[in-house]
């Protein structure tokens, strides 16, 4: 490490040695292009990926001091280094399963690791973004690098066309969603500088200090960020685009989309939020109030009518932001810890249910239809008992992690008294019940329908086993997680004004 | 109100809850033929220890015994807490022995035979812990993780419309534990900001001294967890769908285990954090126990079908629980609680019989039986007595509760006894048609019916073994009511006083 460092640090940049990570990933990303430009050695090219990766993980945790770096333009602190953690560590049990799937559908390219890392990379900035401009780079990175992802489903196998004509229009729709999401971002930022003049979340926070010192101009900044940010974590009424792109895309690239993605841009809007507008939390509180409310009665309604369980998990993914930045209406530490808290959960119980799907779609004549799962409990009882019991994480029963989310969530909400979003959640909740509930009533009460034979990786085998064993756990001993929760949420919190 | 605890020196209650889990995960691995022998053995083992426990109990004074207590999630004042009063120890034997009873009876279970069993084992720690658990956010998990067993014990093992009854059940009691949750955490907080405690232990709970129109909220929201789960009228159409499409041992714990949970609650939770609500609301629970006494003994006296009959009882009879529970004076309170043990033996008999009905005919419509009590005497014997001690002939179980909650309701209402009085006789109506019309009308029935029940077997040694402890408890309660009296009267007294002191 220390050749590194020195070199590094005689590129002559101040503290540059916290960059570690990033430039791992970035260097990890260019090997793995030239890799599969030069041998298309698949093998190599998984193992070179994880292994970058988890020198990376390893970099993060050997950052003991967070700091500011490049001039004010990027801050390295416990909260960007608790999320990069745990956004290469995702990206690592999705990058193991996209192998065999590939390969399976015969869409396998070089591209998708390298366009992985550098989706990773953006979104490794967009956390620890201390300034709108490295904030927009960030998320322009992640969310160009990811249209490209969904696209790529360029099978030669004659029966998945639909796929591919599928993941095309899935792609363009986000392209021009999300572009259109940018624009607004862009704008915001336009207006949040003619304001106050900065682009730094610090320095806007010193100038919003109240309900005064709010001019249109920094209000309609404000409006139009909160928008393009809730564009970004697909909630309603800007989730268009979830449900086509998430269906369309492969399912590696689907979890990693719904997982580390969404993550990323729950914690850049916490970031946003506290840091740069700490002292006007009433205004935004109530927007991602009404959002969060919009969001779980959409999500759930929609995600009851679905027959194909893909599409049921991208609506599922949409009331769980509702969930997640339901904390958001409770500006306070304890939301803050809910909202981090709820997000380092989701991890666990998103990729499980996702990976189930990756695994399973690799048989033949498996759609992802509700009555493909019938009977399932017979035919492979351990797959159904780890779906078992993510649905019932995702629906929040204890003792599964999913209830412990709820959990904080409503201790936030009612400690703000903010009843009326709990009550809102409640009933969702219960609505929700209805189709998770399904799947697994067709797994466990139903008999087969269609005589599929599976087979599955020990890769995925061991990354649901272990999922399920993390949600299984945390249900029951979330000491650890709620810890690190709040400790973040309150240097957050103590770092307003800095 | 201050506590007075008595530690374990054994952690009993721990051990029960968690042997069922281990057995559990044991049987994962281990093959088939090892569920029936691992289960009873278990069952038995815990059945034991909670029987050692009720004679060892002391009731002389009202304190918290077998009592234990770890730090679990610190950040919100969380802790592992368990221990038992009288109602809590009662209802944890009811528990263990509707369980033993059932893995007994589950002898003949044909398909999915490991499934079952370790669906029925967690059921089981889960029941346990509900009612020896003194920490919220832990009695809450208890309360919900039921439901995972429960749905797949309805839904996979039961009869044709199981799925759509399964999940009924699974998000009414759902929908209704998240506003119980909401109460609570609303209780929690409310804590936190005026006592800048942080504690979700009943013990703390309970001394939060609220505003009169916030208790009139947090009950209503707790209130709804638990009327959906006893179930009282409006809100038990979830459960004779439940009852009707579980399998007989399913049937068995819904009625004897899950239904006790919301008297349960309302007894351990809403009156004593609650007086002043409580007694706002007695009106309001009075009418609701005496429609759903009266209503559902209607209804049972229409139905057909033989589960259904002895479900809609079922609501009945939790309306005298209701009744006693709100009559809010220590005579309804010990009979709530002598009902509510009573009501899960005769209750889990009565499921016990119908089950061997269709398991020997073949159906549960009335007009397909009749006639059997000839050919197999023993079981008609006891399908009478357990019929009888439902009825609430004195001398046997259910007599002693019912009189004694009507007693209670009389002295604050007599207009409310009268009515629930009158609908004791239809409840004697509906179940002796329901004896007459499955056990005797021999001249009414055709000889293809008198042929076949002749080939029919009477109680194996299984059953036999199920039903007996029923029976003779049944006899022991109504026979010797005075020694479970004592056992609760404190317990009653304790959970009155807030409501009598005030």
């Amino acid at each position: 490490m220390s050749i590194i460092e020195q070199l590094v640090t005689g590129l002559g940049v101040p503290n540059f040695a916290v960059l570690i990570p990033e430039i791992i990933v970035l260097i990890t990303a260019f090997i793995v292009f030239f890799i599969e430009l030069f041998t298309k050695n698949r093998a190599l090219i998984t193992a070179t990926t994880i292994a970058g990766l988890l020198l990376a993980l390893l970099s993060v945790f050997s950052i003991s001091q967070g700091d500011i770096t490049l001039y004010g333009l990027y801050i390295v602190d416990s909260f960007s280094l608790l999320f990069k953690a745990f956004l290469i560590l995702s990206t690592i049990f999705i990058i193991a399963t996209y192998r065999p799937y590939f390969e399976k559908k015969e869409i396998y390219f070089g591209e998708f690791y390298y366009l992985t890392l550098f989706a990773l990379l953006g979104m490794m900035i967009m956390v620890s973004s201390p300034n709108l401009v490295t904030f927009y780079i960030g998320l322009e990175l992640m969310s160009i690098t990811i249209y490209i992802l969904i696209g790529m489903y360029r099978t030669k196998r004659k029966d998945l066309f639909d796929y591919d004509y599928k993941s095309k229009e899935g792609a363009f729709k986000y392209l021009i969603i999300g572009g259109v999401g940018t624009a607004i971002i862009s704008y915001a930022i336009a207006l949040l500088y003619g304001a106050t003049g900065t682009f730094d979340f610090m320095e806007i926070a010193s100038l919003a200090t109240n309900e005064e010192s709010i001019n249109i101009g920094l209000l309609a900044g404000i409006v139009l960020l909160i928008i393009g940010l809730a564009l970004k974590a697909s909630a309603v009424p800007f989730h268009h685009w979830t449900p086509d792109a998430y269906e369309a895309a492969p399912t590696p690239i689907t979890t990693f989309m719904a997982v580390t993605a969404k993550v990323a841009t729950y914690a850049i809007i916490l970031r946003v939020m506290v840091e740069a507008l700490p002292y006007v939390s009433e205004d935004w509180s109530f927007a991602w109030a009404l959002l969060a409310a919009a969001s779980m009665i959409v999500g759930n309604f929609i995600a009851l009518r679905q027959k194909n369980v893909k599409r049921m998990l991208a609506y599922s993914s949409i009331a769980h932001t509702g969930y997640i930045t339901a904390a958001l209406a409770a500006p306070t530490g304890m939301g803050f810890a809910a909202f981090i808290f709820y997000s380092l959960i989701y991890i666990f119980m998103a990729i499980g249910a996702l990976v189930f799907l990756t695994a399973f779609e690799k048989n033949e004549g498996w759609t992802n239809h509700i009555d493909d799962f019938k009977g399932l409990a017979k035919q492979s009882p351990l797959m159904a008992l780890l779906m078992l019991v993510f649905m019932f994480s995702l629906l929040g029963i204890p003792p599964t992690v999913g209830f412990m989310g709820k959990l904080g969530v409503f201790l936030a909400l009612i400690g703000s008294e903010v009843w009326w979003l709990a009550v809102v959640l409640v009933i969702m909740s219960a609505i929700s019940a209805g189709y998770y509930l399904r799947v697994v009533s067709v797994m466990y009460m139903y008999e087969p329908v269609k005589k599929l034979s599976f087979s599955f990786t020990g890769a995925e085998r061991a990354i649901l086993i272990l999922m399920a064993i993390i949600v299984l756990i945390l249900g029951i001993y979330p000491t650890l997680f709620w810890n690190v929760s709040t400790t973040m949420s309150s240097i957050l919190i103590a770092s307003i004004g800095r | 109100m201050t506590f007075q605890f008595e530690p374990a020196n054994i952690p009993w209650l721990t051990i029960s809850i968690l042997l069922p889990l281990i057995a559990a995960g044991i049987l994962f691995f281990l093959n088939e033929r090892f569920a029936k022998p691992i289960s009873i053995i278990v069952s038995a083992i815990v059945f034991v220890i909670s029987t050692w426990m009720l004679f060892a109990y002391d009731f002389s004074e009202y304190k918290i015994q077998f009592y234990e207590k770890y730090t679990w999630i610190p950040q919100f004042g969380v802790s592992y807490e368990v221990g038992v009063d009288a109602l809590s120890l009662t209802m944890y034997w009811l528990t263990a022995l509707s369980f033993l009873i059932s893995f007994i009876w589950s002898t003949n279970i044909k398909k999915r035979v490991k499934e079952y069993f370790i669906a029925f084992l967690v059921l089981e720690a889960a029941c346990i812990g509900v009612f020896v658990a003194w920490d919220l956010v832990f009695f809450y998990i208890f309360w919900e993780a039921m439901l995972i067993p429960m749905f797949l014990i309805i839904g996979v093992w039961g009869y044709a419309e199981r799925i759509y009854a399964a999940t009924k059940f699974f998000i009414y009691t759902f929908f209704g534990s998240l506003f119980l949750l909401l109460g609570v955490i609303g209780l929690y907080v409310y804590q936190y900001f005026h006592y800048g405690k942080l504690s979700t232990s009943y013990f703390d709970l309970i001394n939060v001294g609220l505003p009169f129109n916030l208790e009139l909220i947090f009950f209503l929201l707790l209130a709804l967890g638990f009327a959906i789960k006893v179930p009282m009228w409006p809100f038990h159409t979830w459960l004779p769908a439940a009852h009707v499409q579980a399998p007989t041992a399913g049937s068995v714990i819904l009625a004897a285990v899950l239904l006790k949970m919301g008297t349960y609650g309302f007894v351990r939770f809403s009156v004593p954090w609650f007086p002043e609500a409580s007694k706002y609301f007695v009106p309001v629970m009075f009418t609701l126990g005496v429609i759903a006494i009266i209503y559902t003994a209607a209804m049972a006296l229409a139905q057909t079908h033989i589960k259904r009959v002895i479900a809609y009882s079922s609501v009945s009879h939790m309306g005298f629980v209701t009744l006693g529970t709100f009559a809010l004076n220590v005579e309804g309170m010990n009979g709530a609680i002598i009902t509510m043990i009573s009501h899960g033996l005769t209750s889990a008999a009565l499921f016990l019989a119908a089950g061997w009905i269709y398991e020997r005919a073949h159906s549960y419509e009335m007009r397909d039986l009749g006639g059997m009590a000839r050919f197999v005497p023993v079981f008609a014997t006891f399908f009478m007595i357990s019929a009888m001690a439902s009825v609430g002939l004195p001398g046997l179980s259910g007599f002693v509760g019912e009189f004694l909650a009507l007693l209670g309701t009389f002295k604050v209402s007599i207009l409310f006894a009268v009515l629930a009085g009158i609908a004791l006789v239809v409840g004697a109506g509906y179940t002796l048609r329901l004896y007459h019309n499955t056990m005797f009308i021999e001249n009414e029935i055709d000889e293809n019916k008198k042929h076949k029940w002749s080939q029919i077997s009477d109680l194996k040694t299984s059953e036999f073994l199920s039903f007996l402890p029923l029976i003779i408890l049944m006899f022991v309660i109504g026979i010797y009511p005075k020694w479970w009296v004592d056992l609760i009267n404190n317990t009653s007294l304790a959970i009155l006083s807030k409501v009598l002191g005030g």
